[in-house]
């Protein structure tokens, strides 16, 4: 015993251990969703923030020039391909329209309330890429709007192509993007987003919980049909459980299996985006409801 | 202000400008097929020159503000994790290579084995703290190797300005220290 307390003597040895815990009650204390930034916290991010946009546009520019003259030949083919689908939105626009102004007096007639009737009119708004963390488990990226637009933690981030991931941390003019590739059902802060198939809405039904690193592909759980999905269908979030909205983009069906229980299935999903080269993604904003 | 002191303004922007240019610049210059399975952290391995041919201490100093830097900047799970594993492989290492001597050769093992410390301390942080659940060949071979390889191109070209620029730093001092002695 009194061994031991001579070592605490050793100067190094007793500085060392002390900076060891408080790392570690500092990583315990930062685990997980916090209520709000402290201020050094905010002034920091929000400072380097402003410097780093300032080289990542320029740098984007750049690459983009590039990739653009390197798609050159892709565009006309491209042209084509984005005449037709003018063609089908126009067709379908009619189509919303006489939809969505039938709804609309059907949700009076059935007395909706105010916020039941705004619960999907959703706000996409666009914010510019500052910079990226490159690191492999734990990927984020910073984006130009903060808590002065009105962003608020666990907001949907979508790029155009699909989902992108999840608000983690918000300052006063910056906020963290937590990828979804850094999902996972074994992490007790990862949230899982209730999933449907495009097309299918009221048959399927499922969780995407967990991205696999290994094969780069999302795992949507607890499907109780395998029947009603199939390859290559769209995978869409259902909004069920009214924190995520619904209807953003997530992937590509690729093969349906029984889960290791034999009770439920698993679909693997192709991320619809593609995790990397960002410029501009949309953070969606949910209606606010009035109380 | 004198050159030395000069210098030391110098190497602390140009680390701080290398950490910009880590956030914002090289995204774009990983090929495609290497994204998110390379993580080049310039910043540190300047600090690795540092803790060889200048002080242990400094470099204990520099990586951990570096490293708090990268966690508040890019808070995604948890702050911290960059902050302990630039501090601690720094300082193991200055400590085992204390040698302001070292020949080249010697100077890029060390970037080669304080890259593999550091990505294995922040795997370990993680699995600590359940944010990754897969084994350690996994992050070995998806990202530790390849990024071992990036630092250790990184490194073979600032060696030679960073390690003279240092030992004028290094040798103003011990002269300081010489002149306070006698």
């Amino acid at each position: 015993m009194l061994e031991l307390f001579k070592m605490l003597g050793n100067k190094r040895l007793f500085v060392l251990l002390t900076v060891l815990i408080i790392f570690i009650a500092l990583m315990g204390f930062t685990l997980g969703s916090r209520k709000e930034l402290s201020w050094p916290e905010k002034f920091v991010k929000d400072t380097v923030s402003f410097v780093q946009s300032i080289f990542y546009k320029p740098a984007s520019y750049v690459a983009g020039f590039f990739e653009d003259v390197g798609n050159l030949k892709s565009l006309e083919e491209e042209n084509e391909q984005l005449k037709i689908a003018l063609s089908h939105y126009t067709r379908d626009k009619a189509k919303y329209n006489w939809i969505d102004q039938e709804n609309e007096r059907l949700q009076t007639l059935l007395q909706f309330t105010e916020a039941q009737k705004k619960q999907y009119d959703y706000d996409w708004v666009i914010a510019q890429v500052v910079s990226v963390n490159e690191d492999p488990i734990n990927k984020t990226i910073v984006l130009n709007i903060g808590s002065r637009e009105g962003v608020k933690e666990g907001m949907a981030v979508s790029s155009v192509q699909g989902l992108v991931g999840v608000i983690s941390h918000v300052s006063n003019f910056t906020s963290t993007v937590k990828l979804a590739t850094g999902m996972d059902a074994k992490d007790p802060n990862s949230n899982a987003i209730a999933a449907t198939a495009q097309g299918k809405e009221n048959q399927v039904f499922g969780m995407i919980e967990t991205y696999d690193k290994t094969t780069g592909k999302f795992l949507m759980t607890k499907i109780e049909n395998s029947k009603t999905l199939a390859k290559d269908d769209i995978i869409v979030s259902s909004g069920i459980g009214g924190v995520f909205p619904r209807g953003v983009n997530i992937g590509t069906v690729d093969e349906v299996q029984v889960d290791s229980y034999g009770l439920t299935y698993t679909a693997t999903v192709t991320p619809a985006a593609s995790f990397m080269d960002w410029k501009e993604l949309m953070v969606v904003f949910t209606p606010e409801v009035e109380k | 202000m004198s050159r030395v002191q000069r210098r030391k303004y110098i190497l602390l922007l140009l680390l701080f400008l290398l950490f910009i240019i880590e956030g914002t610049i090289i995204p774009w210059l990983i090929p495609g097929f290497l994204q998110g399975r390379v993580a080049p952290h310039l910043v540190y391995i300047v600090i690795l020159f540092v803790t060889v041919y200048y002080d242990r201490h400094t470099a204990l100093i520099l990586a951990f503000s570096f490293g708090m830097l990268h966690d508040i900047v890019y808070y995604g799970a948890l702050i911290g994790t960059y902050s302990l594993a630039m501090g601690c492989s720094c300082y193991i290492l200055g400590l085992i290579f204390r040698s302001h001597r070292s020949p080249m050769p010697l100077m890029l093992i060390v970037t080669l084995l304080g890259s593999l410390l550091f990505d294995s301390i922040v795997y370990g942080v993680y699995l600590v703290f359940e944010v990754i659940h897969l084994p350690f060949s996994w992050a070995l071979s998806n990202h530790i190797i390849p990024t071992m390889f990036f630092h250790f191109v990184f490194a073979l070209i600032t060696y030679v300005p960073l390690r003279r620029q240092l030992e004028i730093i290094a040798k103003r001092r011990s002269l300081d220290v010489n002149k306070t002695r006698t």
